[in-house]
């Protein structure tokens, strides 16, 4: 993994509209900051390498070396990495209620972590309005509080950067995709300095085929239903190609074609849609309303997922293979869409010399996106 | 009380330039002296203001250049002497009412000093205030020394008297600022009633009312005036010849560049070739005495700055005489002989009379040169001009140039006039983007705050200064709310007219004289006008910012946040910190990943330095002003602040 500097991640990622707002520059230094779902550098910085580069998950990802560090062998290029076991789950009566976008499974399984000590503090994401609005927090009882899906552009590695520098070392951290490819990055200490050693003791991910620009949203929910808050947010599965938007009075179908342009460039270059670097992998359920898709992907994951259904804060079912195979599909579709646009802008596996957004394999590249 | 009033008739004194100037007002006994701060004229107001308890001059720094001739011109109507100054593009705004002045006329002596900047030493302009002797048809006179400096002043007031019009005296930055020898005259006793006739005939000039109407008769009138000041001029004791009889080349000249000329033909020995015609009347030009010097010399070198005014002027007179004396050949700043732009010095005026004698001139050896050329290029540090250590405008702005990269929609500031003005610089971390006269940063910003119909959706910003608010920032926020503009007016609150001084503005609770005034209350003006108002601290970072961005998102009309927070080398704060800082430079990050350096390499303050060292950052205690904000930027939490005790 080749790591360079700010002004590298200016040119390659935030001057050149890929950067998705995941907050894994901000709050390192005094010169990334997010505000409203938009990371700015405020001041140049004469760094030849910086965390800032190293994290990003837009730029010089290496693949292989990210599956060898976290796997202990290169990317295989499965549609949804490597993992465990999968499971139905959905949180259980220990764990108390909570406006769950679906099955309450992240916020059972982030409050067990919190009190079983298991992690010091807990990075997750709420939400401002539309503006999403990470926090960190130490206290299970105000998890839930952050529940329920975005659909925005979050930078919620803001949160975890802010609580390194308060002195946190053993966060867990709910993400999305592209956000725990930042802090697979950030585990591997890519600048080998031990003032920067792994401050995560935990990942959940969350699925993801794309977000929405923040700003985007707040002026097309401002066009749509003036004056109105947005309550929750909803995309029902295929084939139905809308979003949900439900205000305190009413509740809008908007068609999903009208929100695409609303959706980072850098969302199209991203290969993963199951959150395939973290320990455990949470998405909706198709069919089942009230439940979770849930991946086990480390020893470190299943152990949390064993006690927290012993301790009755999740609930687990056998998961339908069909419903497998069609979560494999929507990845494997993700990923070669995604390889395809990145080939076409020259951004991965670039010539010498050049940088690149993703490295892999030409092999396994060529696999992914064979029809 | 001042030292320009001390001193008995006949005694020497050294004096600054706009000393003299002062003195020489005194000496012709003014009653009311009106100005706005400005350099390089400041220094006579402030002698005069200073002295105005002894003196019986009332004084005042009047809110601009415009008010303050016009509160010059009520005395002059009251039958008083009234002295008005200002910088050089003062004039500019106070010119409106000096051309009605002009046309209508004055009754008591009144002396308009406008003190240039050429090289802009201290402006963004080098505008000359010369021209508008000629726009506005008055006599001008321009000393050519620091003794002519008082004198010309006096002569001036009985100028102004005898020709029943406004006179204009200019001075240049190197006679304002610098200082030579003067005798003294006599201060009269004042005995000054004021009483502003206005019962008799409309046209008579004493007892009717004040105007440029009609304006056939008052402008022919005006002229016949400037006829009998031109007369007057051919025997001025201020236009002086040094030279042969008949000399190969004739210079005129006028003001420093006398100096400078006088030198020049010194050092190059041309004393007796090279005759010196300074003029200290250069308009209208005293056709005569010209006519007499032109008709001795076929080639004339023109030496002035900055603009071609006298140039031209000579040449018209060249042209009109040439039937009876003959084609003349010019050298000056047409014809390439002299730069076209910036300060004339003694070293132009000698590589212009070289070529014309064709003589060798080299002010150094070559090889002294380039060395000289290398040593600066190598030795000397580079200095930009920076904020002062605890400046308010180095917080300020760093909070608007964070919210505007925050905001993220290549938002920019309009700037004005005033130390804030190198907000445009490193020092201010380049965050003003355009920057013109006093108050243009808030009418441009209200003009762009229009043009989202056109598909602008930068936010927009103005800045201002307190004493910039009440001198010409006023209009420009009544038109943006008025047309309900989207911007946001900064207005930098740092307690007076910093820049040039700390003099007093309405704003504060004393006048020029030191007397307690009624301070204006500028949030509730602003409020009064529509805008929405918050005040901030600058100091107060986070608190700033977030009022900030707030206000940019707010984008429905005019938002006014003033940043409240008094100059570092204002009078009750220089010399008393409010904290002691303390850096640890242990835990200083330094070059590393996570700082880089920020206080010294980005935030700048001259109070910070970079210890090579020790690879960390350390406070300079000798110039530290103890704001504190250091401590605020500091990733590493390296800066402690302790409330002084």
């Amino acid at each position: 993994m080749q790591v360079f500097g700010p002004s590298e991640l200016l040119e390659d990622v935030l001057n050149a509209g890929l950067c998705i707002g995941c907050g894994a520059c901000v709050n390192l230094c005094p010169y990334f900051r997010s505000y409203k779902g938009k990371t700015a550098m405020l001041f140049p910085c004469s760094r030849e390498t910086g965390r800032c580069h190293a994290f990003c998950p837009k730029t010089e990802v290496d693949l292989d070396a990210l599956s060898t560090a976290v796997c202990g062998s290169p990317y295989s290029g499965s549609p949804t990495g490597t993992y465990q076991q999968v499971f139905m789950a959905r949180a259980g009566e220990g764990a108390g209620n909570g406006d769950f976008q679906d099955g309450g499974t992240v916020s059972a399984l982030m409050k067990f972590a919190l009190e079983s000590n298991m992690i010091d503090g807990a990075v997750l994401t709420g939400r401002n309005g539309l503006v999403p609005a990470p926090g960190l927090t130490t206290s299970a009882r105000e998890v839930p509080a952050f529940a329920s899906s975005k659909y925005t552009a979050a930078p919620t590695l803001a949160a975890l950067n802010d609580g390194f520098n308060r002195g946190f070392r053993q966060m867990g951290v709910v993400g999305t995709p592209c956000q725990l490819t930042a802090v697979a990055q950030m585990r591997t200490n890519p600048l080998q300095d031990a003032n920067f050693a792994d401050p995560v003791a935990l990942t959940i991910g969350l699925f993801c085929t794309w977000a929405l620009d923040t700003r985007g949203l707040l002026a097309f929910a401002q066009k749509r239903a003036p004056g109105e808050q947005i309550r929750k947010m909803h995309v029902p599965p295929p084939p139905a190609g809308i979003i949900v938007l439900e205000t305190d009075t009413r509740t809008l179908e908007i068609p999903l074609e009208e929100i695409r342009p609303l959706v980072p460039a850098g969302c199209r270059i991203c290969p993963d849609m199951t959150a395939e670097w973290a320990d455990l992998s949470v998405g909706a359920m198709e069919g089942k309303a009230g439940w979770n898709t849930l991946i086990v992907r480390t020893a470190k994951g299943n152990s949390l997922v064993r006690k927290a259904a012993v301790a009755r804060y999740l609930e687990l079912a056998d998961f339908p293979r069909e419903n497998w195979k069609d979560l494999e599909t929507a990845a494997a579709d993700k990923k070669r869409r995604a390889f395809e646009k990145a080939r076409q802008d020259g951004t991965v596996n670039a010539e010498a010399g050049c940088r690149a957004a993703l490295r892999v394999d030409p092999r396994t590249l060529e696999k992914m996106t064979a029809d | 009380m001042s030292r320009i009033i001390q001193g008995a008739p006949g005694e020497h004194h050294l004096f600054m330039g706009n000393e003299a100037i002062a003195r020489g007002a005194l000496e012709a006994g003014i009653s009311v002296a009106a100005g706005y701060p400005g350099t390089p004229s400041s220094e006579i107001i402030e002698n005069l203001a200073a002295d105005a308890s002894e003196t019986d001059v009332y004084v005042e720094w009047s809110a601009n250049e415009k008010v303050a001739a016009e509160v010059a011109a009520a005395a002059s109507f009251a039958g008083l002497r009234a002295l008005c100054v200002m910088k050089q593009n003062g004039v500019n705004v106070a010119s409106d009412f000096l051309l009605h002045l002009a046309g209508g006329g004055t009754r008591g002596g009144m002396v308009l000093v406008p003190c240039d900047d050429p090289g802009a030493l201290s402006s963004i302009n080098e505008g000359e205030s010369r021209h508008f002797a000629r726009l506005l048809e008055v006599p001008l006179l321009e000393p050519g020394d620091f003794q002519e400096a008082k004198d010309m002043i006096k002569w001036a007031f009985e100028l102004s008297e005898q020709i029943g019009n406004m006179v204009m005296v200019r001075s240049v930055t190197r006679l304002s600022h610098a200082s030579g020898d003067v005798e003294l005259g006599k201060i009269p006793e004042s005995d000054a009633k004021a009483r502003f006739r206005h019962t008799g005939f409309i046209l008579d000039p004493e007892q009717g009312a004040m105007t440029s109407a009609p304006v056939g008769y008052k402008h022919a009138l005006q002229q016949e005036k400037l006829q009998k000041a031109e007369a007057l001029f051919e025997d001025a004791p201020f236009n002086t010849y040094t030279g042969p009889e008949n000399p190969e080349l004739l210079v005129i000249t006028s003001s420093a560049c006398h100096l400078y000329s006088r030198e020049a033909i010194g050092i190059l020995g041309l004393e007796n070739r090279a005759g010196l015609l300074k003029l200290g009347t250069t308009w209208p030009l005293p056709r005569q005495l010209v006519r007499a010097h032109l008709e001795k010399c076929g080639r004339v070198l023109v030496v002035e700055e900055v603009i071609p005014f006298l140039e031209e002027n000579i040449k018209v007179l060249a042209a009109e005489l040439a039937p009876e004396i003959g084609a003349k050949t010019f050298y000056a700043k047409r014809d390439g002989t002299l730069p076209a732009t910036g300060e004339m010095n003694p070293d132009h005026v000698i590589c212009a009379l070289a070529a014309i004698f064709n003589l060798e001139y080299r002010s150094a050896p070559e090889q002294y040169t380039e060395k000289a050329k290398l040593c600066v290029l190598a030795g000397a540090p580079g200095r930009d001009l920076t904020f002062c250590p605890g400046c308010p405008h180095r917080a300020s702005f760093w909070t608007l140039h964070n919210v505007l990269a925050l905001d993220n929609r290549e938002g920019f500031v309009c700037g004005d006039i005033g130390c804030y003005s190198m907000g445009m610089r490193e020092t201010g971390f380049y965050t003003l983007k355009t920057m013109h006269a006093m108050g243009s940063g808030t009418g441009i910003a209200s003009g762009f705050g229009k043009l989202d119909r056109f598909g602008m959706d930068q936010s927009i910003v103005a800045v201002s200064g307190d004493s910039t608010f009440f001198h010409a920032v006023l209009p420009g926020l009544v038109n943006a709310v008025h047309h309900g503009s989207n911007f946001t007016l900064v207005i930098f609150d740092n307690s007076g007219t910093a820049m040039t001084g700390f003099q007093p503005h309405p704003g504060l609770e004393v006048d020029a004289m030191g007397k307690p005034a009624p301070p204006l209350d500028i949030a509730g003006i602003c409020q009064a006008i529509g805008a929405k108002v918050s005040v901030c601290d600058p100091f107060d970072l986070e608190n700033t910012r977030d009022t900030m961005l707030e206000t940019l998102d707010d984008r429905q009309g005019v938002n006014v946040v003033i940043f409240r927070q008094s100059c570092a080398l204002s009078p009750e704060k220089k010399g008393k910190p409010r904290y002691e800082m303390h850096l640890d430079q242990k835990v200083c990050m330094g070059e590393n990943c996570g700082c880089n350096k920020l206080c010294t390499r980005v935030f700048k303050c001259p109070g910070l330095n970079w210890d090579e060292k020790n690879q960390a950052a350390r406070i300079d205690e000798v110039i530290c002003a103890g704001c504190g904000v250091c401590a605020d930027i500091c990733p590493a939490g390296a800066i402690t602040k302790k409330e002084a005790g």
